[in-house]
């Protein structure tokens, strides 16, 4: 397909049959009773497409409708954890069980862009600065001097203090792909399933909180720019890594409805310490049935009493 | 060409999920790949949490003994909105469990595969929908 | 005569007074006093508008009946951290408990440190998480309320008008809400056991059934009531109740206060590798 064609796709991406109803070309047809847009409701942004676009797809924008079904036909079969022949033990063991405990989604985005990241416009993240790369050796050295001699060495989603699904940026992962969104005059709240996190965001232009405040999901503030809510978030720990970043992240989140069943989902890393140049990710948010239910999941961790009791025995029987 | 596109793009799904399962890495912390089990037990317990439910079945030996066996799962949220609930693995129910030991030697194994006894997978076609309620079947 | 007719003037002006006074507050039927009439939710349902950071302000997370101070249970923290008094929040100060649930209340308070959920941050529960000394926050739709806690960063929904049940038991239960007049009435069940009401060893079982009520009597005060029932462990319902406070602060809002990293330590350190 012709580059131009492909930009021609994806800048079509808000004009979906349902959209092209209301007025204007983009504009949500649903509204608060204040007169906000309505981004409420349950909705997930479980997808197979990947985050970065595979190397070997080089400019390759978009994929056909037949090569989506092929590639999501195929990611399916791939995927299935219920398909245990030729795997060896390790690999065996890495999927962990059945495929009815999985929710990782069926279809590429709507777009059939081939990767998350939109910009750059070779669809990959950016290359790192030599002080992110050294941050990412230190951290990769770690992981392999001490993988698990306390729990603080383990993943924030082991430790049940953080989910890739929260961030922010929200990310989609292996299930419970899930949000709800609320919204009032003054705030917008999202009820993220893992790990039963709100984010509740104030629009009415306060500033953020005191940089002495370092939180696990930052601190958000936002506001409404024409049909989209903008929101800009800081204040991260210097321990909540997305990709490498550092606590002087500042990531910009677009979420606009661009029809009842859409919110289109964007978000912007705007990391000097960490990234070369800033870049962008989209990964639109489907209605979904839900309901989310409660995800305690540190009251349950027994993996972390597992994990480490194994590694002192394995410690042991070296 | 575009044969070899498909295949190009059929290994992206190996390779590049939208976030790595890196938490998974956990149950090769836990469980010992070299460690392989294979249990026919009567469910005593289900413990229907989070991060993962826990299956407990007593396993009777060839020798007579009974070992309590505790077999790990995934989130069960994603079976509650398939219809499944607390009731849906009754105690007294024959389950067989291949899967992995703990690697601290304890009676924990993951639960890599768990059906029925006649081989029927475990949570497919109970009360609901049997289906998985599927979120992006949406119209495109 | 004149004196009654004074008396009679007197006694119209009071009633005038009287009449003009109560227009200020609106007299809800059967309902005794005029309460304070909230202003209406944004979504123009009629409903009150209870969105905020709300936090009560007693010691009913020590305990939820009257106690005297007490020393604490770590010396080194002395002052900081005994048990102030309190006056209790439950009626009649009286927690009717079957024979053996009094006794394993006392075992519960005697080895509160190895035994309160609330030490490994394990979520409240509620009613707990409504009198935690934590603020929380309330995010009202017509169709859902979400009620977010700083504590543990507990969370639960509210569902509005609903009859859906729970697939199984969780720590925040299961909520069902709806309005009697200007109050929210919230049922919850599905809890399991696992919370407790205070750090007194108050507990319940499974069977723990809650009715909550969250009434605006004033701008920013809200007064709630909860009704306890659990036939496993009370012989019948008992009922607490206290004032909530609005957080009034400018730009007042929820913090972190995830608490898992400050007990995995405690939880786990005797896993930890052991360095020479």
């Amino acid at each position: 397909m012709h580059a131009l064609a492909a930009v021609i796709v994806v800048l079509s991406l808000a004009a979906s049959p349902a959209a092209a109803q209301s007025a204007t070309k983009g504009r949500p047809s649903l509204r608060t009773p204040w007169g906000d847009p309505d981004l409420q409701g349950l909705w997930t942004n479980a997808t197979l497409t990947p985050f970065e676009r595979p190397r070997e797809l080089a400019d390759k924008q978009t994929l056909s409708a037949e090569e989506a079904a092929a590639f999501e036909k195929q990611t399916l079969q791939a995927r299935d954890a219920d398909r245990r022949e030729g795997a060896g033990a390790d690999a065996d063991l890495a999927l962990a069980y059945n495929q009815f405990w999985y929710d990782r989604g069926t279809k590429v985005v709507s777009t059939r862009r081939t990767s998350l990241v939109v910009d750059p416009p070779d669809g990959r993240v950016p290359a790192l600065t030599s002080e992110g790369q050294r941050r990412a050796d230190a951290r990769a050295v770690a992981r392999r001097s001490s993988p698990a001699d306390g729990p603080e060495d383990r993943p924030l989603a082991e430790r049940c203090i953080l989910w890739p699904t929260a961030g922010p940026p929200m990310l989609p992962s292996g299930y419970n792909n899930n949000y709800q969104i609320l919204q009032t005059p003054t705030h917008v709240a999202i009820l993220i399933e893992m790990i039963h996190d709100v984010r509740i965001i104030p629009l009415d232009g306060r500033p953020h909180a005191s940089p002495h405040i370092r939180q696990w999901l930052g601190d958000s503030r936002g506001r409404w720019e024409g049909h989209t809510l903008v929101v800009t978030t800081t204040n991260y720990r210097n321990d909540t890594s997305f990709r490498g970043s550092s606590e002087n992240l500042r990531l910009t989140e677009r979420f606009t409805r661009v029809d009842a069943e859409t919110i289109n989902y964007e978000f912007t890393v705007d990391d000097p310490a960490t990234f070369t140049k800033s870049w962008t990710a989209a990964i639109p948010m489907t209605k979904a049935e839900g309901p989310i239910f409660e995800y305690a999941c540190h009251e349950g961790n027994y993996g972390m009493t597992n994990l480490l009791s194994g590694a002192r025995a394995e410690e042991k029987n070296r | 060409m575009r044969a070899k596109l498909i295949l190009v793009l059929a290994g992206v799904g190996l390779m590049c999920a939208a976030v790595p399962l890196r938490a998974h890495h956990a149950f090769a912390a836990e469980f010992d790949a070299q460690k392989p089990i294979k249990l026919e037990g009567t469910v005593t317990k289900v413990e229907w949490i989070n991060p993962h439910a826990w299956i407990h079945i007593d396993v009777k030996r060839p020798d007579g003994k009974v070992e309590e066996w505790m077999i790990e799962g995934g989130t069960p949220n994603t079976l509650f909105r398939r219809g499944v609930t607390k009731n849906s693995l009754p105690i007294g129910t024959v389950i067989v469990v291949d899967g992995y030991q703990a690697k601290d030697g304890t009676l924990k194994g993951n639960g890599r595969d768990l059906t029925f006894k006649d081989g029927r997978k475990l949570f497919i076609g109970s009360t609901g929908t049997g289906a998985p309620n599927d979120p992006a079947e949406s119209p495109r | 005569m004149r004196h009654r007719i004074r008396g009679a003037i007197v006694a119209s002006a009071a009633a005038v007074a009287a009449a003009t006074f109560s227009l200020a507050v609106i007299p809800t039927a059967g309902q005794g006093p005029a309460i304070y009439k909230a202003p209406r939710s944004a979504f123009k349902d009629g409903k009150p508008d209870v969105n905020g950071i709300w936090q009560a302000n007693n010691t009913a997370n020590w305990d939820i009946q009257d106690h005297a101070a007490r020393q604490g249970p770590i010396l080194e923290l002395g002052a900081a951290f005994s048990v102030p008094a309190g006056l209790g929040v439950v009626e009649g100060n009286d927690i009717p408990y079957q024979p053996w649930a009094a006794a394993k209340k006392k075992e519960n308070a005697a080895n509160w440190l190895k035994l309160d959920p609330e030490i490994k941050c394990y979520m409240p529960g509620v009613p707990r998480a409504a009198y935690m000394p934590y603020p929380f926050q309330i995010v009202q739709t017509p169709t859902q309320i979400l009620m977010a806690y700083e504590f543990a960063s507990a969370s639960r929904t509210i569902y509005m008008n609903s009859t859906d049940e729970s697939p199984a038991d969780t720590w925040m239960g299961w909520s069902r809400g709806r309005w009697d007049g200007d109050t929210l009435v919230v049922d919850v069940t599905s809890f399991n056991d696992q919370t407790w009401f205070d750090r007194a060893g108050n507990f319940h079982s499974e069977a723990l059934h809650v009715v909550e009520r969250y009434t605006p009597v004033s701008r920013d005060v809200l007064q709630y009531e909860a009704t306890i029932e659990d036939p496993k462990v009370f012989t019948r319902p008992w009922k607490i109740s206290m004032p909530l406070y609005r957080r009034v602060e400018k730009n007042a809002q929820l913090l972190e206060y995830k608490c898992v990293e400050f007990v995995e330590e405690l939880m786990y350190g005797h896993l930890r590798k052991k360095t020479r």
